[in-house]
């Protein structure tokens, strides 16, 4: 286990110490809450319209993506730290010592989502100013949605970012894989209005189960069994994780 | 003491189209400071970080405290220490946090660790700043930080890349200090590379000139400078017809080699008595000189020797592997 909390340690302490990240991290899906989520709220006021939204007011459906969105963007933007590392020498300091490359980097994974799920704590406390009717009830259980979410993209960062040697060059993929994750998610609208080829990403995005899972703690109301998203949530994280330990396994200081 | 801590056998590096290391044998005794000096661009990074298992060579056999580098990697980590070239400290970390790091990553834990780390970091003098950001540190700091780290296992080889490149003089002083004392009071086998001659013949007590992947000499540095006998004047003639320069023949020359079109090298007994009768010399063949000079041989005269150019020169000379070894 040395390698694995070495580097929990590591990163915790590394957000401690930079703790501007928090304020970033929080700014953007405020922005998306007040100005996307107050303006179609007023739009969304007809009779009716809260059959399309599984019966919730448009403010409460979108706050309770929104965590699930802070949770996945920090998560991406996490992996660019392995890049970060890259360039100033410390993945050469983890590559040579004595320990297991898989702890290393889920140790390192691992560290990286408790910051992004604290990050989605901070924001789910602040939605609910702004979304009164979300359930703090279930904070717990949906944060733990989220942890399983930010392990599976996390390593999915890592994996870009042991591939790429720019972080110009990961800003631009994970702006580009992101985005459309995001849309085809069920974040702003329900996956089931969505064009089949939509809905077809949709059911293989990790994201889909998570925002299910997260809005039924956080509102009642789900599209799938909460069983269903926890378990398909799992299955995806652990084959992005692994993804990620084969990766690092393999890596030399000539990629 | 005694013992083979390190045996390298024909190893050969070799990047795409680019061959880094080109068959380099040697061997590294218990308790000695064992120096690869070269150009950039030699083969000394690559060489070294075969050596401690960050890179598999392409051929030949690499023995690192009595472990074969590529059946037993892990077992080779455990008994080494290393200061890359490159710095390779978390910035966003305390110095402390740094040591605290490294070490929990080498199995160490609890008061021992935290002692261990505070003793190490008095040894460097940078015990007041343990709790500050590395990212305020200088350079020299940094370096500093890193050899305590580097220690903090207990290896029993250190490996150090170019330990005081890009350092002011008093700092490089001051880190070689180091080294010395931690050879003498840790008794570890250090094997260090550098470009600096004088740092090699300072605080080496084996060297070995690598050049464009080969070692070319092997020694100390006073067997290194006995290659060329006692002092060397170097002659330099004005050559209007482009035809080759004759070498001197004269009592005082003990040998004589060409380094440039233009040049001659003469070893000689003694370079004062020497000069004058060179000058006869020259004139009964019809030379004239443009330019003397001469030195008492340091390892730049071995050098260029061998090579036949200036250890400073050869910068240029090989851009493509001195980036190949410098990727990060």
């Amino acid at each position: 286990m040395n390698g694995f909390l070495t580097m929990t340690y590591r990163q915790l302490k590394r957000f401690v110490n930079a703790r501007s990240r928090l304020m970033m991290s929080i700014i953007n899906p405020i922005i998306w809450l007040v100005f996307f989520g107050l303006g179609w709220s007023n739009v969304f006021n007809f009779p009716g319209a809260r059959m399309i939204f599984g019966g919730l007011d448009y403010l409460t459906y979108l706050a309770s993506g929104m965590v699930a969105m802070t949770i996945m963007m920090g998560s991406f933007i996490s992996g660019v730290s392995v890049i970060w590392d890259k360039q100033f020498g410390f993945l050469k300091e983890t590559l040579v010592a004595p320990v297991s490359r898989a702890e290393v980097i889920l140790g390192r994974a691992f560290g990286d989502s408790l910051v992004t799920v604290f990050q989605g704590a901070v924001i789910l406390f602040l939605m609910y100013f702004i979304a009164p009717n979300i359930n703090l009830v279930g904070a717990a259980p949906a944060l733990f949605y989220g942890l399983l979410l930010s392990m599976g993209f996390t390593s999915f960062g890592i994996t870009l970012s042991l591939k790429l040697s720019s972080s110009e060059g990961f800003q631009m993929i994970v702006n580009l894989i992101t985005m459309p994750l995001l849309f085809m998610s069920g974040v702003f609208y329900p996956i089931d209005n969505m064009p089949d080829w939509m809905k077809a990403v949709a059911y293989v995005n990790p994201m889909t189960y998570a925002v299910d899972g997260m809005r039924y703690w956080l509102t009642g109301v789900s599209r799938f069994d909460p069983l269903i998203d926890v378990g398909v949530l799992t299955v995806l994280t652990l084959v992005l994780a692994v993804l990620a330990v084969r990766v690092y396994s393999r890596a030399t200081i000539e990629d | 003491m005694g013992g083979e801590v390190v045996v390298v056998e024909g190893l050969v590096k070799r990047f795409k189209d680019v061959v880094a290391v080109n068959g380099v044998s040697f061997v590294v005794r218990r308790g000695e400071i064992y120096g690869l000096l070269g150009p950039n661009g030699a083969g000394k990074t690559t060489t070294i970080h075969v050596l401690t298992t960050l890179l598999k060579p392409t051929s030949g056999r690499v023995y690192v405290a009595g472990h074969d580098v590529l059946k037993e990697p892990d077992e080779v980590r455990r008994k080494i220490g290393i200061v890359f070239q490159d710095p390779s400290l978390d910035n966003q970390l305390t110095a402390y946090d740094n040591m605290y790091v490294h070490g929990r990553l080498y199995g160490l834990r609890g008061d021992s660790l935290r002692r261990k780390i505070m003793e190490l970091l008095e040894f460097v003098d940078l015990r007041e700043f343990a709790h500050k950001q590395v990212k305020n540190f200088s350079g020299g700091m940094r370096r500093r930080l890193e050899i305590a780290r580097s220690l903090l296992q207990e290896p029993e080889i250190l490996f150090l890349d170019e330990p005081t490149i890009g350092l002011d003089p008093q700092t490089r002083a001051k880190i070689w200090d180091y080294i010395v004392s931690i050879k003498k009071e840790k008794n570890v086998t250090i094997i260090m590379t550098t470009h600096y001659m004088d740092e090699a013949e300072e605080l080496c007590d084996r060297i070995s000139i690598m050049d464009k992947g080969r070692i070319i000499a092997e020694g100390t540095a006073d067997e290194l400078k006995s290659i060329l006998g006692s002092d060397v004047v170097y002659v330099r003639f004005r050559n209007n017809e482009g035809s080759e320069i004759p070498c001197i023949e004269s009592s005082v020359v003990v040998k004589c080699g060409r380094v440039k079109d233009d040049m001659l090298e003469l070893v000689v007994r003694d370079a004062a008595s020497a000069i004058p009768e060179i000058f006869d010399a020259a004139g009964r063949l019809g030379l004239k000189i443009v330019e003397v000079s001469y030195r008492r041989p340091t390892l730049n005269e071995v050098f260029i020797h061998l090579t036949g150019k200036e250890l400073r020169d050869s910068l240029e000379e090989a851009p493509v592997i001195a980036r190949m070894g410098r990727r990060w």
